[in-house]
Protein backbone atom coordinates (compact mmCIF):
# COMPACT_ATOMS: atom_id res chain seq x y z
CA UNK A 1 0.00 0.00 0.00
CA UNK A 2 1.16 3.16 -1.27
CA UNK A 3 2.52 5.44 1.67
CA UNK A 4 0.28 8.52 1.61
CA UNK A 5 -2.30 5.91 2.15
CA UNK A 6 -1.28 5.61 5.77
CA UNK A 7 -3.03 7.39 8.69
CA UNK A 8 -2.02 9.28 11.41
CA UNK A 9 -2.77 6.43 13.86
CA UNK A 10 -0.27 3.89 11.82
CA UNK A 11 -3.39 1.99 10.71
CA UNK A 12 -3.94 1.84 6.89
CA UNK A 13 -7.03 2.79 5.20
CA UNK A 14 -7.09 -0.08 2.52
CA UNK A 15 -11.07 0.74 2.11
CA UNK A 16 -10.03 4.20 0.25
CA UNK A 17 -10.06 2.36 -3.19
CA UNK A 18 -12.40 -0.18 -2.15
CA UNK A 19 -15.42 1.90 -3.11
CA UNK A 20 -18.49 2.92 -0.94
CA UNK A 21 -20.22 -0.52 -1.40
CA UNK A 22 -17.08 -2.38 0.09
CA UNK A 23 -17.39 0.21 3.17
CA UNK A 24 -21.24 0.20 3.55
CA UNK A 25 -20.82 -3.93 3.55
CA UNK A 26 -18.68 -3.92 6.39
CA UNK A 27 -20.53 -1.32 8.62
CA UNK A 28 -23.40 -3.80 7.99
CA UNK A 29 -21.52 -6.45 9.24
CA UNK A 30 -20.07 -4.96 12.22
CA UNK A 31 -22.57 -5.79 14.22
CA UNK A 32 -22.91 -9.80 12.99
CA UNK A 33 -22.87 -11.82 9.82
CA UNK A 34 -25.57 -11.56 7.27
CA UNK A 35 -25.98 -13.17 3.92
CA UNK A 36 -27.04 -10.96 0.97
CA UNK A 37 -30.53 -10.67 0.91
CA UNK A 38 -30.30 -9.48 4.94
CA UNK A 39 -27.46 -7.12 3.68
CA UNK A 40 -29.13 -5.04 1.07
CA UNK A 41 -31.86 -4.84 3.49
CA UNK A 42 -29.77 -3.77 6.51
CA UNK A 43 -27.87 -1.24 3.87
CA UNK A 44 -31.18 0.14 2.73
CA UNK A 45 -32.23 0.47 6.27
CA UNK A 46 -29.15 2.45 7.90
CA UNK A 47 -27.67 4.36 3.96
CA UNK A 48 -31.02 4.86 2.38
CA UNK A 49 -29.99 3.58 -0.88
CA UNK A 50 -29.88 -0.11 -2.22
CA UNK A 51 -27.21 -1.90 -3.74
CA UNK A 52 -28.06 -3.84 -6.47
CA UNK A 53 -26.99 -7.63 -6.45
CA UNK A 54 -23.89 -7.44 -8.97
CA UNK A 55 -22.61 -4.43 -7.11
CA UNK A 56 -23.07 -6.56 -3.63
CA UNK A 57 -21.31 -9.67 -5.37
CA UNK A 58 -19.03 -8.02 -6.10
CA UNK A 59 -17.69 -5.99 -3.81
CA UNK A 60 -17.89 -9.35 -1.44
CA UNK A 61 -15.84 -10.87 -3.71
CA UNK A 62 -13.56 -8.27 -3.63
CA UNK A 63 -13.46 -7.98 0.31
CA UNK A 64 -13.29 -11.79 0.78
CA UNK A 65 -9.72 -11.35 -1.77
CA UNK A 66 -8.88 -8.66 0.64
CA UNK A 67 -9.28 -11.02 3.66
CA UNK A 68 -11.89 -8.65 4.92
CA UNK A 69 -14.36 -10.44 5.55
CA UNK A 70 -15.29 -14.69 5.86
CA UNK A 71 -18.43 -16.52 4.31
CA UNK A 72 -19.59 -18.79 7.12
CA UNK A 73 -20.85 -22.48 6.19
CA UNK A 74 -23.83 -21.99 3.44
CA UNK A 75 -27.37 -21.95 5.33
CA UNK A 76 -29.59 -23.53 2.53
CA UNK A 77 -29.04 -21.49 -0.75
CA UNK A 78 -27.61 -18.83 1.43
CA UNK A 79 -24.40 -17.70 2.31
CA UNK A 80 -23.36 -15.97 4.88
CA UNK A 81 -20.66 -14.05 5.45
CA UNK A 82 -18.79 -12.30 8.66
CA UNK A 83 -16.55 -9.59 9.37
CA UNK A 84 -12.87 -10.87 9.77
CA UNK A 85 -10.32 -9.00 12.57
CA UNK A 86 -8.44 -7.43 9.51
CA UNK A 87 -12.10 -6.32 8.37
CA UNK A 88 -12.37 -4.41 11.91
CA UNK A 89 -8.93 -3.18 11.62
CA UNK A 90 -9.79 -1.61 8.23
CA UNK A 91 -13.51 -0.64 8.52
CA UNK A 92 -12.22 1.63 11.85
CA UNK A 93 -9.04 3.15 9.89
CA UNK A 94 -11.32 4.01 7.46
CA UNK A 95 -14.14 5.80 9.38
CA UNK A 96 -11.35 7.63 11.27
CA UNK A 97 -10.23 9.13 7.75
CA UNK A 98 -13.39 10.11 7.15
CA UNK A 99 -14.50 11.37 10.36
CA UNK A 100 -11.37 13.46 9.62
CA UNK A 101 -12.27 15.03 6.78
CA UNK A 102 -15.90 15.48 7.89
CA UNK A 103 -14.28 17.44 10.70
CA UNK A 104 -12.64 19.50 8.30
CA UNK A 105 -15.11 19.78 6.00
CA UNK A 106 -17.90 20.92 8.95
CA UNK A 107 -15.42 23.55 10.10
CA UNK A 108 -14.83 24.82 6.95
CA UNK A 109 -18.43 25.57 5.97
CA UNK A 110 -19.12 26.90 9.33
CA UNK A 111 -20.89 24.18 10.38
CA UNK A 112 -18.80 23.40 13.74
CA UNK A 113 -16.95 19.90 14.53
CA UNK A 114 -18.72 16.95 15.32
CA UNK B 1 -44.64 -15.21 -6.75
CA UNK B 2 -42.19 -13.56 -9.23
CA UNK B 3 -43.79 -13.23 -12.60
CA UNK B 4 -41.31 -16.33 -14.43
CA UNK B 5 -41.00 -13.98 -17.69
CA UNK B 6 -38.99 -11.83 -14.86
CA UNK B 7 -37.08 -14.37 -13.58
CA UNK B 8 -35.96 -15.73 -16.97
CA UNK B 9 -34.35 -11.97 -17.86
CA UNK B 10 -32.66 -12.12 -14.61
CA UNK B 11 -31.50 -15.73 -15.48
CA UNK B 12 -29.88 -14.75 -18.35
CA UNK B 13 -28.21 -11.87 -16.84
CA UNK B 14 -27.13 -14.92 -14.61
CA UNK B 15 -25.60 -16.83 -17.18
CA UNK B 16 -23.22 -14.47 -18.12
CA UNK B 17 -20.99 -15.02 -15.19
CA UNK B 18 -18.57 -17.46 -15.17
CA UNK B 19 -18.84 -20.71 -14.28
CA UNK B 20 -17.72 -20.62 -11.15
CA UNK B 21 -19.44 -17.93 -9.85
CA UNK B 22 -22.80 -19.37 -10.84
CA UNK B 23 -21.79 -22.53 -9.30
CA UNK B 24 -20.73 -20.61 -6.04
CA UNK B 25 -23.29 -17.99 -6.35
CA UNK B 26 -25.93 -18.92 -8.20
CA UNK B 27 -28.67 -20.00 -6.51
CA UNK B 28 -28.27 -17.50 -3.87
CA UNK B 29 -28.20 -14.52 -6.33
CA UNK B 30 -31.65 -16.26 -7.85
CA UNK B 31 -32.93 -16.14 -4.38
CA UNK B 32 -31.88 -12.78 -3.69
CA UNK B 33 -33.39 -11.66 -7.08
CA UNK B 34 -36.95 -13.59 -6.72
CA UNK B 35 -36.99 -11.61 -3.31
CA UNK B 36 -36.20 -7.80 -4.56
CA UNK B 37 -38.78 -8.69 -7.56
CA UNK B 38 -41.32 -9.62 -4.64
CA UNK B 39 -40.40 -6.31 -2.76
CA UNK B 40 -41.15 -3.88 -5.86
CA UNK B 41 -37.75 -4.05 -7.55
CA UNK B 42 -38.14 -3.63 -11.27
CA UNK B 43 -36.84 -6.74 -12.96
CA UNK B 44 -35.05 -5.48 -15.40
CA UNK B 45 -32.71 -3.08 -12.77
CA UNK B 46 -31.37 -6.36 -10.99
CA UNK B 47 -31.01 -8.17 -14.79
CA UNK B 48 -28.76 -4.99 -15.67
CA UNK B 49 -27.20 -4.83 -12.40
CA UNK B 50 -25.92 -8.69 -12.99
CA UNK B 51 -25.17 -7.71 -15.83
CA UNK B 52 -22.75 -5.51 -15.27
CA UNK B 53 -21.54 -7.91 -12.18
CA UNK B 54 -20.39 -10.75 -14.50
CA UNK B 55 -18.71 -8.07 -16.82
CA UNK B 56 -16.67 -7.03 -13.49
CA UNK B 57 -16.45 -10.36 -12.73
CA UNK B 58 -14.56 -10.97 -15.87
CA UNK B 59 -12.37 -8.50 -16.68
CA UNK B 60 -11.19 -8.85 -12.85
CA UNK B 61 -10.80 -12.59 -13.15
CA UNK B 62 -10.45 -13.08 -16.53
CA UNK B 63 -7.41 -11.18 -17.77
CA UNK B 64 -5.17 -12.58 -14.67
CA UNK B 65 -5.25 -16.14 -15.83
CA UNK B 66 -5.17 -14.99 -19.65
CA UNK B 67 -2.63 -13.11 -18.60
CA UNK B 68 -0.67 -15.84 -17.40
CA UNK B 69 -1.27 -17.67 -20.62
CA UNK B 70 -0.39 -14.79 -22.31
CA UNK B 71 2.74 -14.16 -20.40
CA UNK B 72 4.00 -18.14 -21.19
CA UNK B 73 2.89 -17.91 -24.75
CA UNK B 74 5.32 -14.46 -25.03
CA UNK B 75 8.02 -16.45 -23.50
CA UNK B 76 7.81 -18.75 -25.87
CA UNK B 77 7.73 -16.52 -28.75
CA UNK B 78 10.74 -15.31 -27.27
CA UNK B 79 12.41 -18.59 -26.66
CA UNK B 80 11.49 -19.78 -30.29
CA UNK B 81 12.58 -16.34 -32.10
CA UNK B 82 15.42 -15.95 -30.32
CA UNK B 83 17.51 -18.44 -32.02
CA UNK B 84 16.39 -17.36 -35.91
CA UNK B 85 17.28 -13.45 -34.37
CA UNK B 86 20.16 -14.43 -33.09
CA UNK B 87 21.24 -16.22 -36.25
CA UNK B 88 20.46 -13.03 -38.23
CA UNK B 89 21.79 -10.46 -36.33
CA UNK B 90 25.37 -12.48 -36.62
CA UNK B 91 24.61 -13.00 -40.30
CA UNK B 92 26.28 -10.05 -42.87
CA UNK B 93 23.43 -9.37 -45.49
CA UNK B 94 22.93 -6.16 -43.92
CA UNK B 95 26.44 -4.91 -43.89
CA UNK B 96 27.37 -6.73 -47.31
CA UNK B 97 26.86 -3.96 -49.32
CA UNK B 98 29.29 -2.19 -47.12
CA UNK B 99 32.60 -1.49 -48.06
CA UNK B 100 33.85 -0.92 -44.76
CA UNK B 101 32.60 -4.26 -43.28
CA UNK B 102 33.94 -6.20 -46.94
CA UNK B 103 37.27 -5.40 -46.14
CA UNK B 104 37.31 -6.11 -42.53
CA UNK B 105 39.99 -8.41 -41.52
CA UNK B 106 37.38 -10.86 -39.62
CA UNK B 107 34.81 -11.62 -42.38
CA UNK B 108 30.98 -12.64 -41.32
CA UNK B 109 30.76 -16.07 -41.13
CA UNK B 110 27.52 -16.23 -42.61
CA UNK B 111 27.78 -13.56 -45.50
CA UNK B 112 25.26 -14.70 -47.89
CA UNK B 113 27.22 -13.15 -51.35
CA UNK B 114 29.14 -15.50 -53.57
CA UNK B 115 32.88 -14.17 -54.01
CA UNK B 116 32.21 -12.59 -57.31
CA UNK B 117 29.66 -10.36 -56.17
CA UNK B 118 31.39 -9.57 -53.12
CA UNK B 119 34.61 -8.96 -55.76
CA UNK B 120 32.18 -7.10 -57.43
CA UNK B 121 30.47 -4.93 -54.40
CA UNK B 122 34.16 -4.06 -53.61
CA UNK B 123 34.68 -2.82 -57.22
CA UNK B 124 31.76 -0.77 -56.67
CA UNK B 125 29.35 -1.89 -59.41
CA UNK B 126 25.95 -1.04 -59.76
CA UNK B 127 24.69 -4.03 -60.08
CA UNK B 128 26.48 -6.12 -57.30
CA UNK B 129 25.32 -3.19 -55.05
CA UNK B 130 21.85 -3.64 -55.77
CA UNK B 131 22.34 -7.77 -55.48
CA UNK B 132 23.89 -7.11 -51.79
CA UNK B 133 20.95 -5.15 -50.63
CA UNK B 134 18.31 -8.21 -51.61
CA UNK B 135 19.34 -10.09 -48.96
CA UNK B 136 18.95 -7.33 -46.74
CA UNK B 137 15.25 -6.27 -48.19
CA UNK B 138 14.73 -10.20 -47.84
CA UNK B 139 15.96 -10.23 -43.86
CA UNK B 140 13.61 -7.30 -43.73
CA UNK B 141 10.35 -8.73 -44.41
CA UNK B 142 11.06 -11.92 -42.63
CA UNK B 143 11.42 -9.84 -40.11
CA UNK B 144 8.20 -7.99 -40.63
CA UNK B 145 6.40 -11.24 -40.82
CA UNK B 146 7.09 -12.06 -37.05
Amino acid sequence: MAARERDDTGGQDVLRRAGDASVLILTSLADGSKHGYALIQDIKGFAGLQLGPGTLYGALDRLERMGLIEALPAEDRRQPYRITAAGVVALRAHLDSIERVTSVGRLRLGLGGI
Amino acid sequence: MPGSRSMRLVESALRCYPQRWRSRHGDEAAEIASLLIRDGTPAHSIAWSYLLGAARTRLVTGPRRRLGAAAGALLLAVGSLGVPLALLSSSAPANAASVVHSRTAHPRPADPLTPAARAMTRAGHPVARRAARLPRARRRRRGAAY
